[in-house]
């Protein structure tokens, strides 16, 4: 049952800002004025001052970085708003029409563009560049350690893969469910005309946009030493290039705020009439309790690096055991976003195919107040274990106890999410496409990761794995078996109704396959190196882990192929696909009750809702 | 004819569970459970010992013994989740049109009961396993502690040095007398590193001014591999070396050989 509450879009006065300042304004110009906010700073501060000393080079290096990211953010215009504000007015309403992208276009894409639907594709496409840089690191890395030898690169050039491979991949993961498809597919789920913030929708992403080009410099300014924990006193010791990696984590946690508290608002404030907290979808549920929990995480992040930055610049010594500082502080601060951010990693992940298992099993979601339990029981809990992270550091033997008991009760909510999946698997007749597949190769994955999270938890087992390939396996089982499983199976769940065309199927299957069973090869195999006794982030080991790695290379060659095998079903179904319906899988929920393309406000007539979208099914026998 | 009295009796729990064993789908759970649970329980006997290294001693044991029997005691879990996910993989619908409706299922209190007390048995028995396993190993630290062999050693940008204070002599390799106590008071000299003397099963981070202890008794003869278990810059990697544990005459021979070369090897 719905109701009329507004006019149509279309029936708006057509906007002519032509003379207006914002409609010059796109990347382009972002570009041209971030680089001469950064030369010119570069320069300014050079002027007078004593390049040899690392002091004075880091200073103006931080700050060039810093300038571009703003002056970036002035040439698209996006402190126009602040800036009338400032004077005491706001954007006309003619303005705020034409910042949505109102018949713009392809051009809308590479603006300031306020619509949720540009910013959902514009994240879409910036993970799986990053995804993609991220994944040729680590084809190289892999490379490096088929054979005994570190025959390719050079020690330093490998330290530099490890961390910038890590930290690439840590913020494409982060983004890669809530950036597309919360942007995209998430106001539409709860019958919202847009964001609650668009224009703070639209700094989220160019945020983050700015601080691409920022980490690729690391590589050019001598790469990272430090793995993407970027440990003190090590990261103290770096070279330039850490400049690169401290203010990407500053930029990113500013972007990761901005967008946090958008959809939170959004999905607490924005939901359609009768939306209750029991009706909402469990993906919105999961993106929500994500980027809620990224909210206070982040900024412990951002504190850390400034830390670090203020005793690379001004020498502080917040981090230097030789002046009193203490490499302890930079471990607790990092842990303690670092924690909880592989669950903001995860949870969307699990909350897209719980979203999913429903549609294809044609069976209501088992137990939804399980799943919501297992969500808050993890966001709760995942902010007191991050000292798990320190049972060997040293820095508080006696409180290895306490974490190890936070730790391992995590599990109990994580069975949860198990049990509801499960539940819904249950004497069901599944529909076997590719988003269905993705189910089982997460239940898998999934299982294994969190076996050996136990075993990690455990204090005493730790002292064997702490530091070995065995973490690096675990929590690639996790963030990648778990997480990016669900993330892929949500592009191919609504691809359709985010470029209007299917995925090429039979593509999409030869890449889940050789994707998922390479997967398993090559973590299977590091498992064995780490049980074997090989350290984490080295560039060579001895001949008795040849076999290991050797699987282990194998196995991601594999997942590579089936990754390119992936972009090419992409981008060749986007560009030529089979022409999708409006509702391809027959689900329940808004965004299939949408045309593609959705209107720019997407609903010319607001929905009621009556109840959750779960309701398959018939009556047990 | 037609018993109309039993029709209407609503059925008993007994008959109830003999129903559902009875079901052909139920019964092939049963059968994919135990089958994937015996993989999980075969896997971790098998591949644990097969993989890592010797053991050398009973803090090392314990860490496999942990990571085998955490195996085991999830095999049943796992079979669980894996007989139910391939029960519903084998009887897949495929085609362009969505099967027909299951079950309205929303939810099995029972069920969601039964599953959180059992993961949190699992979880508790999982903890008392390892407090019980942390206790044992720092009240042997305390009582061997009097007697024990003293090894000061120092990480450094990208070398491990082991400084024997009661010998006097500094070397680069770590040899240990066998079931003798050590201590080991672990220090670096620059960046954060983690010493671990990986047949022994105990690790510990080596940090700037801060000295950091670990206990250990090495009680079987073999070769040490030692490793640095934390990145620490340019040749993290080769910051290795090796030792022995040998036999205490053994040890005292080659004491007395580093202290004729004067104290450095």
């Amino acid at each position: 049952m719905t109701t009329l509450s507004h006019a149509p879009v279309s029936t708006r006065p057509i906007p002519n800002p032509k003379r207006s300042l914002i409609t010059r304004l796109n990347m382009g110009t972002g570009i041209i004025v971030g680089a001469i906010f950064c030369w010119g700073t570069y320069y300014a501060m050079r002027a007078g001052r004593d390049m040899t000393d690392s002091h004075n080079v880091n200073k103006v290096l931080l700050a060039s970085m810093l300038m571009w990211s703003f002056g970036f953010l002035v040439g698209i215009g996006a402190l126009i708003g602040p800036f009338r504000w400032l004077i005491g007015k706001d954007l006309t309403a003619e303005e705020q029409l034409y910042l949505a992208g109102d018949g713009q276009g392809v051009k809308r894409y590479f603006k300031y563009c306020t619509d949720h639907k540009v910013v959902g594709i514009q994240y879409l496409v910036g993970v799986m560049t990053m995804l993609g840089v991220g994944g040729t690191m680590a084809m190289m890395i892999r490379t490096n350690l088929a054979t005994p030898g570190s025959h390719l690169v050079t020690p330093n050039v490998y330290n530099s893969l490890v961390g910038l491979h890590g930290i690439t991949m840590i913020i494409a993961m982060i983004i890669v469910a809530t950036g597309p498809f919360g942007n995209y597919i998430m106001p539409i789920m709860i019958g919202a005309r847009d964001m609650a913030f668009p224009r703070l929708n639209a700094l989220s992403w160019w945020v983050l946009f700015t601080a691409i080009p920022v980490l690729c410099s690391a590589w050019f300014l001598g790469g990272i030493p430090t793995g993407w924990t970027a440990y003190a006193p090590l990261s103290d010791q770096a070279g330039p290039g850490m400049n690169a990696f401290l203010a990407t984590i500053i930029i990113f946690a500013v972007s990761t705020a901005v967008a946090g508290m958008n959809i939170t608002t959004t999905v607490i404030a924005m939901r359609a009439k009768g939306m209750k907290w029991n009706r909402v979808p469990i993906f919105v549920v999961g993106a929500t309790i994500s980027v809620a929990l990224a909210i206070p995480a982040f900024p412990t992040f951002m504190l850390a690096m400034i830390q670090t930055g203020m005793d690379r610049t001004i020498a502080t010594g917040f981090y230097d055991a030789n002046v009193g500082g203490s490499g302890w502080l930079y471990a607790n601060l990092f842990w303690i976003m670092g924690h909880p951010e592989v669950y903001v990693i995860l949870i969307p992940g699990v909350a897209a195919l719980m979203e999913i298992a429903p549609v294809f099993v044609r069976k209501p979601l088992f137990s939804y107040n399980a799943a919501i339990a297992g969500f808050a029981g993890i966001a709760g809990l995942s902010v007191l274990v991050w000292a798990h992270h320190m049972y060997m550091s040293g820095w508080m033997p006696s409180l290895n106890g306490p974490f190890m008991i936070t730790t391992e009760f995590i599990s109990v909510p994580t069975g949860l999410l198990f049990l509801v999946l499960v539940g819904t698997l249950w004497r069901g007749r599944p529909w076997m496409k590719l988003p269905m597949l993705s189910v089982y190769a997460f239940l898998w994955n999934f299982l294994i990761g969190g076996i050996t999270g136990v075993y990690l938890s455990d204090v005493p087992a730790d002292n064997y794995l702490h530091g070995s390939m065995f973490v690096t396996a675990h929590f690639h089982y996790t963030l990648m078996g778990a997480a990016f499983t669900g993330a892929m199976a949500g592009l191919v769940y609504w691809f359709p109704k985010m470029t209007g065309r299917m995925l090429n199927e039979r593509a999409g299957y030869i890449a889940f396959w050789l994707i998922q069973i390479g997967f398993n090869v090559l973590f299977l195999g590091m498992f064995m190196a780490g049980a074997q006794g090989q350290p984490r982030r080295v560039a060579d080991y001895a001949f008795v882990y040849e076999h290991s790695n050797m699987i282990s290379t194998a196995g991601a060659y594999s997942v590579g192929i089936g990754m390119i095998t992936l972009l090419w079903a992409v981008v060749h179904s986007w560009r030529n696909g089979k022409i999708a319906p409006m509702n391809p899988w027959g689900a329940k929920t808004l965004e299939w009750t949408v045309p593609y393309p959705v209107p720019l406000e997407n609903f010319d007539v607001e929905p009621i809702i009556t109840s959750d979208p779960y309701g398959y099914g018939k009556a047990a026998n | 004819m037609v018993n109309h009295t039993e029709e209407l009796l609503p059925p008993t729990p007994g008959q109830r569970v003999s129903k559902f064993l009875s079901r052909k789908d139920v019964r092939q759970t049963f059968i994919l459970g135990a089958f994937f649970t015996i993989v999980f329980v075969v896997l971790g006997i098998w591949v644990y010992p097969h993989w890592m290294p010797n053991v050398l001693s009973k803090e090392m044991q314990a860490d496999e013994d942990i990571m085998i029997w955490f195996t085991v005691i999830s095999a049943p879990i796992a079979g669980v989740i894996l007989a139910i996910a391939m029960e519903s993989f084998l009887n897949m619908h495929r085609g362009d049109t969505p099967p027909e409706d299951g079950i309205a299922m929303r939810t099995h209190t029972p069920v969601v009961i039964i599953w959180s007390s059992v993961s949190v048995l699992f979880i508790i028995l999982a903890l008392v396993w390892g407090m019980v396993s942390m206790n044992t190993d720092a009240v042997k630290a305390a009582t061997d502690a009097p007697n024990a062999l003293v090894v000061d050693v120092t990480g450094s940008q990208w070398a491990w040095s082991f400084n024997y204070p009661a010998q006097n002599i500094t070397t680069h390799t770590l040899n240990l007398p066998v079931d003798r106590p050590v201590t080991f008071n672990i220090i670096s000299a620059d960046v954060n590193h983690s010493f671990w003397p990986v047949q022994l099963g105990v690790k510990v981070d080596a940090n700037r001014l801060t000295t950091t202890v670990i206990h250990t008794t090495p009680d079987k003869i073999g070769v040490l591999d030692v490793k640095c278990a934390e990145l620490c810059g340019l040749y993290h990697a080769y910051m290795e070396t090796s030792g022995q544990v040998e036999s205490t005459t053994d040890f005292n021979n080659w004491v007395s050989s580093i202290q004729a070369q004067g104290g450095t090897q």
